[in-house]
């Protein structure tokens, strides 16, 4: 499951709209380096930042 | 006429065979006559005079379809390129252009995709994404978004790269089409 899935897994409130570049509070970002999908800003204004360790127990 | 600027020897050769050798730096500027009676004044300010051999161009382009996470902000692999005239295009890891001159440089970036997506960005991003320059799809019809800008770049350790965001549900939409599709370009406009 990507970070993406798993973000709206912990916060089944969120939506798309949450995630688009120029109106949302939250981008995810993918360097194509080998690393994978990272979370590069979290701004959203009541929900906390997910841990490493809650993406990394959402499994598929 | 010929024109050395910044060799060991600065000169000027003219039409008719004689040259002039004359400290750049110095002198108030350089006036010399060509033909039709023009002129060309080359200033005594500091800086460099450009020659089209110096002026950094690139032309790259996707060779396979380049795979990516829907909702995620996604450089794009631009792997082959058409020319790269100073060799400042890294198209095997980190894809991305670092110029060695500085001054202000057009990119022209355009992206698309298998499939139709919903949310659809392009964007052309500085040092990492220090400064965003982003194209957006014009009709959401469309499966291509592109952007251009101009981008002042410090000739040693600023870069640029190309990104792409799309949100959608099929696989296609998930795909960044290759060939003459997604490409990415670029030249020096003005020195600094």
């Amino acid at each position: 499951m990507n970070i993406f899935d798993k973000i709206k897994t912990i916060y089944p409130q969120l939506t798309d709209a949450d995630f688009v570049p120029t109106s949302g509070t939250i981008f995810i970002q993918n360097d194509s380096d080998g690393k994978g999908d990272y979370i590069k800003e979290w701004n959203h204004p009541t929900l906390a930042k997910p841990t490493p360790e809650q993406l990394a127990a959402i499994t598929a | 006429m010929s024109t050395i600027i910044n060799g060991s020897s600065p000169s000027v050769t003219f039409s008719d065979g004689t040259t002039q050798t004359t400290a750049f730096t110095s002198t108030p500027s350089v006036t010399a006559l060509v033909n039709g009676g023009n002129t060309i004044t080359v200033p005594a300010v500091a800086g460099t005079m450009m020659v089209s051999g110096n002026m950094p161009a690139f032309s790259v382009y996707l060779s396979t379809s380049q795979s990516m996470t829907s909702a995620t902000n996604t450089k794009v692999q631009f792997n082959t390129k058409l020319y790269d005239t100073a060799n400042c295009f890294d198209n095997t890891t980190n894809y991305r252009f670092t110029p060695n001159v500085a001054g202000y440089y057009q990119f022209n970036l355009k992206v698309q995709t298998g499939g139709t997506p919903g949310d659809f960005f392009c964007a052309v991003q500085k040092n990492g994404g220090t400064e965003v320059y982003r194209g957006i799809r014009g009709n959401t019809g469309l499966s291509c978004v592109t952007v251009s800008t101009i981008v002042y770049l410090n000739g040693s350790t600023d870069y640029v790269e190309g990104y792409v965001y799309q949100t959608a549900t099929s696989i296609n939409g998930n795909t960044i089409s290759s060939g003459d599709q997604s490409w990415f370009n670029g030249a020096l406009i003005r020195a600094a």
